[in-house]
């Protein structure tokens, strides 16, 4: 039972829809998987099979969204259930999907505040280590590991050792998750009409804060050394399956396929919107967002990594100064390895009496240390931070960016579920929707912030919106091609623009993206099978690094429910369809929604 | 200087009380002699027996690290002879301000193995008896008491002007009552839910004053299509947008 279309909020111009698309799809995937994978595979010559797969899965996948969505003016569920009616289990599917994701993701954005609130403090509480309680040196967790790291695990998530252990809620952390979702619902309230103008600012002001900090990136001291590092193509690169493979996933998973936040924000089109341009500049702002971003990333790093590569110069200056008792403008930080090699041939057994005391410093190898994910963005980010002049604008500025590619990304999640689930019936009779999906994804997702809620929150991460959206993709393909035919949805997209289907398009969705669908599917599923036993990085106090552990039998279960809740709605809603065609009488039809005369 | 001196004068005095029937004459030569070579002996033996006392890794010695050029850069001032009186000076200071009893002088402080890192070993000894080094422990005490003071003679820090093995105490973190974060985190969300409120108020304004101008002139012309209800029939259709007369192609 779907309500008809009668009198569907829209947004007020075209202008919002595109914001509020780019606003989704550019979060903070850009910021911190693409550098990192940039690196990885080969630093410029990544961007081939990049921008390939783009052209080859990105564009084509995201057109075929957001055709649906405005042709069908419902959310997910509704939509695919028009389009065929075994297959509603799509939008199921996709539904679970998205409430996954805003359980866990919106804890990144307590994160981010609870960074940004301890921002304005005259030295940054990740700067130093905190003295432990006799006054005699600095904390010994802290002294193993770095201040920031010693901030993010024990004073922002105080992490347990291992997901075994639990713990209490953090306080401090509930505190900002609450106020996150407040946030979210203020946003989301009054539906298109209130994200419509949240959208102008959390799209445009994370630009502005990239552009600063590019500016003030760029002129670091030390900045060039990440840029060239991260440029110089190593072609060798392309020649290994993953890149290719990393390159299609990134692209996927960065312009948000599979969630049904594509089709909800376009459903709220008017029925003759552009979409096609809309489609191509959403994906090329997003695209180009992530290489923008990698130019920032990279020249944070360098600065980073030469700080590190002149503090190491300069202990090793020390040391051999304090060792040797020579004058003090004697070792200067350029000559300290030709006084090294000097040193030990003039006096070879004090030198030898320095031992491992004296470290290598390699600037290569600072650079190669490369990181994704919160690690990058919480912690070798605010190590950059913390080094720079007038840190605390800079941390400020930072973390306000993070807030606002995440709460635009999460926008985009919470519309996914509510958008389907206002448009079916029964729901709408309870009086704020909105409210209460708020309210349960708030409570659920304290369990975030205990003390193992890190653990759980990675493998929400890694498990919880992959292999599904994977799968709800290519079923979409599928059903749209070949199901519900190539040359319907032409006929469709034509009474909607007014031109025909591209021989592009065609090819695309018809040919090419359904096989890299598949080839994808494959190789994640082959990965699993071969990857053993799932495992995680524990926090170990004692050595102040991640350690790998494997996943308790319990946590690999729920791993696999997680999996298998979202991909089994499809079968299932198909089985529960043909059983009640099949249990119908003759006469008594249910009303589908004709597609082909609206 | 001071010990021989005194060293001096007790055998001048030993001297002379042993024969009050002395022949002056011919031993006062002699006792001249004598004393200046005993003025000889203690010249030389006097620094020899602090350079046993000083020493490197001396038991009850201290190694100091100073590193002007880290601490002052430009403005650094020469390390020489007055530099270590004056340290000397400070030591003795401290000593004095910790043994409030005891007047400590700068001979008390023995400075050797000076180096052009600049480093050097000291070590101090008792005013009363200048061959009794003071313990360690009590040296270490006395540093840390005054630490602050002989640092900022010598306009360094904790980390430029090192005493090996006496640990600087580290400044105790400050723990506001309410931690900073706090406060700005209650200045956001005070904001936030004024804005709800807000935009609650509103919303039900805006209802208030719709009912309001429903009831006054009755259903409107829209809702009345849109629900099918048109001349006060009910219609049981489903409202054609084909036939709006909008835009058929909105641009970007």
């Amino acid at each position: 039972l779907i309500e008809t279309d009668a009198a569907r909020a829209e947004w007020d111009n075209p202008m919002q829809f595109v914001l509020a698309c780019v606003s989704y799809a550019v979060g903070l995937g850009n910021v911190w998987r693409f550098p990192y994978l940039c690196q990885m595979h080969g630093g410029g010559g990544f961007l081939i099979p990049y921008m390939l797969m783009l052209v080859l899965l990105g564009v084509p996948l995201f057109y075929m969204e957001l055709a649906i969505g405005q042709k069908m003016r419902l959310g997910s569920i509704g939509a695919w259930r028009a389009i065929s009616p075994y297959l509603g289990g799509v939008g199921m599917a996709s539904v679970v999907t998205s409430m996954y994701l805003c359980l866990y993701y919106n804890v990144i954005n307590a994160w981010s505040f609870w960074y940004l609130f301890h921002s304005f403090q005259s030295i940054l509480p990740w700067a130093e280590c905190p003295a432990n309680s006799n006054l005699t040196g600095p904390v010994e967790e802290c002294e193993r590991a770095t201040p920031t790291q010693y901030f993010f695990y024990r004073e922002t998530l105080d992490i347990s050792g291992s997901i075994e252990e639990n713990g209490g809620i953090h306080m401090g952390q509930a505190l900002c998750l609450l106020l996150a979702w407040i946030i979210v619902y203020l946003f989301i309230v009054k539906g298109v009409k209130s994200t419509g103008k949240v959208v102008y600012f959390t799209a445009t002001f994370p630009y502005l804060v990239l552009i600063i900090y590019l500016i003030r990136g760029v002129t670091l001291h030390g900045a060039i050394n990440g840029v060239k590092y991260m440029f110089t193509p190593k072609m060798e690169q392309l020649a290994k399956p993953t890149t290719w493979i990393n390159a299609a996933t990134q692209i996927f998973f960065s312009l948000g396929l599979g969630f049904g936040s594509l089709i909800a924000f376009a459903s709220y089109n008017q029925y003759n919107n552009n979409f096609e341009k809309q489609a191509i500049v959403v994906s090329m702002v997003n695209s180009g967002t992530s290489i923008f971003a990698s130019i920032v990333t990279f020249s944070i790093y360098g600065f980073k990594a030469t700080f590190n590569y002149e503090s190491c110069l300069e202990r090793v200056r020390l040391l051999l100064l304090n060792t040797f008792d020579l004058a003090e403008d004697t070792i200067s930080l350029e000559n300290v390895n030709h006084w090294i090699a000097e040193l030990n041939r003039t006096h070879p057994e004090q030198f030898a009496s320095l031992g491992g005391r004296l470290e290598t410093c390699d600037l290569e190898a600072e650079l190669d240390t490369a990181v994704e994910g919160t690690g990058l963005a919480f912690i070798v980010y605010s190590e950059a931070i913390k080094n720079m002049p007038v840190s605390q604008l800079w941390s400020v500025l930072y973390f306000i960016m993070l807030l606002l590619l995440g709460m635009g990304s999460m926008l985009g999640n919470v519309i996914a579920v509510i958008t389907p689930l206002s448009d079916l019936k029964f729901i709408s009779v309870l009086s704020y929707p909105v409210g209460l999906v708020c309210l349960f994804c708030l409570l659920l997702g304290l369990g975030f912030t205990t003390r193992s809620g890190n653990y759980w929150f990675t493998m929400f991460n890694d498990y919880g919106a992959t292999f599904s959206l994977l799968f709800i993709v290519l079923i979409e393909v599928i059903t749209v091609c070949y199901i519900y035919g190539i040359k319907r949805f032409e006929k469709d997209v034509e009474d909607m623009l007014g031109h025909r289907l591209n021989w592009y398009w065609k090819i695309m969705l018809a040919g090419v993206s359904p096989i890299l669908l598949i080839a994808l599917f494959i190789f994640y599923i082959v990965n699993y099978i071969q990857g053993g036993t799932p495992t995680y990085q524990a926090w170990n106090k004692e050595l102040g690094k991640s350690v790998v552990t494997e996943y308790p039998p319990y946590a690999q279960a729920f791993i696999g429910l997680l999996l298998a809740s979202s991909v089994c709605c499809i079968p299932l809603t198909a089985l529960y369809t043909y059983c009640k065609k099949r249990n119908l009488a003759s006469g008594k039809r249910e009303r589908t929604v004709s597609t082909v005369s609206l | 200087m001071h010990c021989c001196s005194h060293i001096i004068l007790l055998f001048g005095q030993a001297i002379c009380t042993v024969g009050d029937n002395c022949y002056r004459a011919v031993t006062f030569l002699k006792e001249g002699m004598l004393v200046w070579i005993l003025f000889l002996l203690c010249q030389v033996g006097a620094p020899a027996l602090a350079q046993d006392l000083c020493q490197r890794d001396a038991p009850n010695g201290y190694k100091v690290r100073i590193s002007l050029k880290t601490a002052l850069g430009e403005d650094a001032y020469e390390w020489n002879q007055s530099e270590m009186f004056f340290f000397q000076a400070t030591m003795a200071f401290a000593m004095r301000r910790h043994f409030q009893m005891e007047t400590y002088n700068v001979d008390n402080i023995i400075l050797c193995v000076q180096t052009s890192r600049v480093s050097f070993w000291f070590v101090v000894t008792s005013p009363d008896n200048t061959t009794m080094l003071i313990p360690k422990a009590d040296v270490e005490k006395a540093v840390r008491m005054s630490r602050h003071r002989i640092n900022n003679a010598f306009l360094l820090s904790d980390r430029t002007l090192e005493f090996l093995g006496i640990y600087p105490t580290l400044a105790a973190t400050v723990n506001p009552d309410t931690p900073p974060w706090l406060i700005v985190f209650g200045v956001v969300i005070g904001a936030v839910c004024a804005g709800i409120i807000a935009l609650l108020v509103s919303s039900l304004l805006q209802k208030r004053r719709k009912e309001k101008g429903m009831t006054e002139d009755g259903q409107d012309e829209e809702d009345m299509q849109v629900k099918g209800v048109e001349n006060g029939i009910n219609l049981d259709g489903t409202y054609n947008r084909g036939f709006t007369d909008d835009d058929r192609f909105t641009k970007l």
